[in-house]
């Protein structure tokens, strides 16, 4: 009988009960997606920079924050579903049923839930790891080695893990209830905490989360003095900085717009001021958190899209011409056409035994182009694009660096191991050289990376032309295109997928949070109702109390990112290069999960107007 | 001036639409109140007293009839307009209708006010003088569980009548509180009637809060009974009276 009164209540909130278990079941199948990786030492040994076993320790590192992230919003999604029940439970208790009858329906409640929602989440989290995969290397070009999308050890992680927190969930939630008298399971509304507000400690705790988030953002720029230390002082101090800030300024902000009664008095604002001061010291720890997870997602994804601009600025650095030709026949000069060119010239050359000859008065008509590097410490600078003038072949020694770039570029052998041996000669005596005048082709395009599969096929089109001579393609820029393709895809990927786990299991835990406080929201918006509210005005004020809860840690996270992106400095050219694309998909992403929670929100707190006429 | 502020017309309320069960809660209601009048309405549980009050106070839509407040036609309004009806038009006192406890009791009365963009320096002295007409001028900075239950109610009735509504209805106001707050608030209600002619729809089946009104409407499975009258009696006999009927109305 109780259990079918427990079914039919399941039923009557099958919505909320569907947002429940789809939260679920998205941090199931983000927790099983990381694990795949985290777990999967092949993959990570083949894909990474940084070796095996440091990035062994990034993931192990990533994987207990994750475990820890998940631990949090399982309590959250929990007293969602606590708030949720207890009332319906506290009926069944009034009307007379026994305690350890309705402890073992929640228990029950819970676990098969909870169970349901892992099996079900591990399964989708294989299917979207698969998609993902696939989709980043179609659309980055990206090269993965040894990446399965399901992975047993994965699995079975994710699956122990869930059922051991959904365990003790179900004995937590179990006892709570049955500790808890009838009567405050039927009216559980929150009291207020009347703000204490002692202006004094407000500024010594902003003060000193300025002062923390600045020595933070400081050890994070300065990480090639401080090394390795910079990583646990920046977490410690920012960690603090941002609950510091946070609990100060959002305290005395909703203080002094409370305050200022022009502000306050108009429409329904003191009502959402109270609404976020009513709730501030919940809600300031779980907002620093959220900030600081916001930026590991973020500074996750910002990283990964980051190496991709480095993959083509490495690949571009490697040299200043896209193509060399040294043979050509139809089908070659058929794919040439093709290509985007900027330049073409072609230079010849005359060999006689193990020496080349080249012809002084072309290359000061067409000088070459050079990568110079400007050779500065520390920090990883990319060569920048030069072009010799035609003074620069003018009464030089042979040895030159305009000779020497121009021989390394122009070389067309079948042996490499020789050394350098060249001549560059003026017209006359070029003429005289007796031996017949070949080419070499060199070709600059607009967009390498458009043109790269073109570029590939010729280049593999003049080693089936002339196979003797193929070693001259081992170090062209379409070898060294792969070669970083193979290299940085691993950490792209791995960065992608971080961000957006992270990204994932932050937004759910912030709406989770959000809504299990919806439901004792109910009873206020139903008097605004009644009182004459218009349902538009309440819809916003929604809108707005939740944006800004959504809006205070995103921007706060988007700050430790700007300063948190100079710890890359020494593993990338330039960290902040294009990070307006990262953080475009990541706002979106994030802006839709606020949408989602307003909706949900305002499904459970709007008081539906009948029409029935 | 002898003015209708309410005028029901063979007001019919069914609940359940298309196949659902169907539940004629109002059959064919009829009645007035006049301006700065003090009218109950009384009826057993289930009889359709909070039913009639949703629909008054454009809560619900009502399936057939007319019902005009302050010589306006509520069943002829838009959702936004049902709203602003609501808030320009209508105070409550609800039984479980109380505070919002997130705002502070001075705040409370406010709302209404606010939300009719009332300029916010015009706010304050409202709040002042209402409060000091409903004796709650000491407890205005208290949130509403550092209230007691009848201080609760009155700032609910402050904050009812702070935008000088043309009706306060009241449903079970005096439900939760304890015979000496019941008492105090209903001579509250009494002398807000007397003093500054609000008039005031009040819902109870206590005989004893009935006792306070100036003419009484029963309500009986949907429709209304019968109508008691006080005339120039004093309470105490008039209370007498609705205790004799009740005896006699609920066979
Ligand atoms: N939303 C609804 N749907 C269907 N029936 C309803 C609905 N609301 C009320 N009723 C029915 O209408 C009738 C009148 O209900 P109403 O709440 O008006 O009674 P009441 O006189 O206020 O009773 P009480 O003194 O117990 O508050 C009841 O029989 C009730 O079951
Ligand atoms: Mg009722």
């Amino acid at each position: 009988m109780l259990s079918k009164l427990a079914l039919s209540g399941i039923k009557s909130r099958l919505k909320d009960y569907l947002v429940l278990f789809s939260g679920l079941i998205v941090a199931a199948a983000t927790f099983y997606m990381f694990m795949a990786l985290a777990t999967n030492q092949d993959f990570l040994g083949k894909n990474s920079m940084i070796g095996a076993a440091n990035t062994s320790i990034v993931f192990i590192f990533g994987a207990i924050l994750l475990a820890i992230i998940t631990l949090v919003y399982l309590v959250y999604a929990n007293s969602f579903l606590l708030n949720m029940r207890q009332r319906d439970y506290g009926m069944f208790m009034m009307l007379g049923a026994k305690t350890s009858k309705i402890a073992q329906l929640i228990f029950m409640e819970t676990f098969v839930l909870g169970t349901v929602a892992t099996l079900v989440g591990s399964l989708i989290g294989t299917g979207l790891a698969q998609i993902v995969a696939q989709l980043l290397v179609q659309q980055l070009g990206l090269k993965l080695q040894h990446f399965n999308a399901f992975y047993l050890p994965a699995f079975l992680i994710t699956i122990a893990f869930f059922i051991v927190l959904f365990i003790l969930a179900a004995i937590w939630n179990s006892r709570k209830l049955i500790k808890a008298p009838v009567l405050k399971l039927l009216h559980s509304a929150d009291q207020p905490a009347r703000m204490a507000v002692k202006t004094g400690r407000l500024a010594v705790q902003a003060i000193l989360g300025v002062i923390l988030l600045a020595v933070g953002y400081w050890a994070m720029a300065a990480i090639k003095q401080l090394q390795l230390l910079a990583i646990p002082v920046a977490l410690v101090t920012i960690v603090l900085g941002s609950y510091f800030t946070f609990n100060a300024t959002f305290i005395w902000i909703i203080q002094f717009l409370k305050k200022n009664k022009n502000f306050a008095l108009k429409g329904l604002r003191n009502f959402t001021l109270s609404q976020l001061s009513f709730r501030i010291h919940d809600y300031t720890r779980m907002l620093a958190m959220i900030s600081i997870l916001f930026a590991l997602a973020l500074g996750a994804i910002t990283v990964g899209l980051g190496f991709r601009n480095d993959m083509s600025a490495v690949t571009s650095a490697s040299t200043p011409y896209d193509l060399k030709l040294y043979t050509t026949n139809q089908a070659i000069d058929q794919q040439v056409a093709k290509l985007n060119t900027t330049s073409k010239t072609a230079y010849s050359f005359k060999k006689v035994g193990k020496k080349y000859y080249y012809n002084i008065a072309e290359f000061e008509k067409t000088p070459m182009y050079y990568m110079h590097y400007s050779g500065s410490t520390g920090e990883i600078t990319l060569p920048t694009l030069q072009r010799y003038q035609a003074k620069d072949y003018q009464n030089v020694k042979q040895d030159s660096p305009a000779f020497d770039s121009a021989y390394r570029e122009l070389r067309v052998d079948d042996n490499y191991e020789d050394l350098p041996n060249y001549a560059f000669v003026d017209q006359t005596k070029f003429d005289q050289v007796t031996a017949p005048t070949k080419q070499v082709v060199l070709i600059r395009v607009k967009d390498f990376g458009k043109d790269r599969q073109r570029i590939g096929k010729i280049e593999s089109l003049q080693a089936q032309a002339l196979p003797a001579y193929k070693e001259i393609l081992s170090n062209s820029k379409y070898a060294s295109a792969m070669m970083a393709t193979a290299l940085y895809s691993g950490m792209i990927f791995m960065g992608f997928f971080l961000g957006i786990s992270f990204l994932a299991m932050l937004a759910s835990c912030l709406m989770f949070k959000i809504l299990s406080g919806a439901y004792s929201d109910v009873r206020r918006y139903d008097m605004l109702n009644k009182m004459g509210t218009r349902s538009q005005v309440l819809r916003r004020s929604v809108a707005k109390e939740i944006g800004i809860l959504y809006a205070l840690p995103g921007a706060l996270g988007v700050i430790h990112v700007l300063f948190g992106l100079q710890l890359f400095k020494i593993l990338m050219v330039n960290p902040y290069h294009g990070i307006w694309l990262p953080f475009l998909i990541f706002i979106v992403l994030y802006g839709l999960y606020y949408w989602i929670t307003v909706l949900l929100y305002r499904g459970i707190v709007i008081p539906k107007v009948e029409i029935d006429k | 001036m002898t003015e209708n502020v309410v005028a029901v017309q063979h007001l019919v309320k069914t609940y359940g639409k298309g196949n659902e069960k169907k539940f004629t809660a109002l059959k064919d209601v009829n009645f007035t109140v006049q301006n700065g009048e003090f009218v109950g309405i009384m009826g057993a549980s289930g009889s359709g007293k909070t039913t009639l009050l949703n629909i008054l106070s454009t809560l619900d839509k009502p399936t057939s009839g007319n019902v005009l407040i302050n010589n306006q036609d509520i069943t002829q309004l838009k959702n936004n307009q049902m709203a602003d009806f609501r808030g320009r038009e209508i105070g409550f006192i609800f039984q479980d209708f109380n505070l919002l406890e997130n705002l502070t009791a001075a705040e409370n009365i406010a709302l209404p006010l606010s939300l009719q963009n009332v300029a916010p320096k015009e706010i304050q002295p409202k709040v002042a003088a209402i409060a000091k007409r409903l004796s709650i001028e000491n407890v205005l900075d208290h949130y509403p569980t550092e209230l007691s239950g009848g201080q609760k109610q009155r700032v609910a009735a402050a904050r009812a009548l702070v935008h000088q509504p043309a009706i306060l209805f009241g449903d079970e106001p005096t439900g939760a509180l304890d015979s000496n707050s019941a008492r105090e608030l209903l001579e509250t209600m009494d002398s807000l009637n007397r003093e500054d002619q609000v008039s005031i729809l009040l819902v109870t089946h206590d005989p004893f809060s009935a006792s306070y009104c100036q003419r009484i409407l029963f309500i009986k499975d949907g429709e209304i009974g019968q109508e008691l009258r006080r005339g120039d009696r004093n309470r105490a006999d008039f209370y007498q009276e609705i205790l004799d009927n009740l005896g006699t109305f609920a066979e």
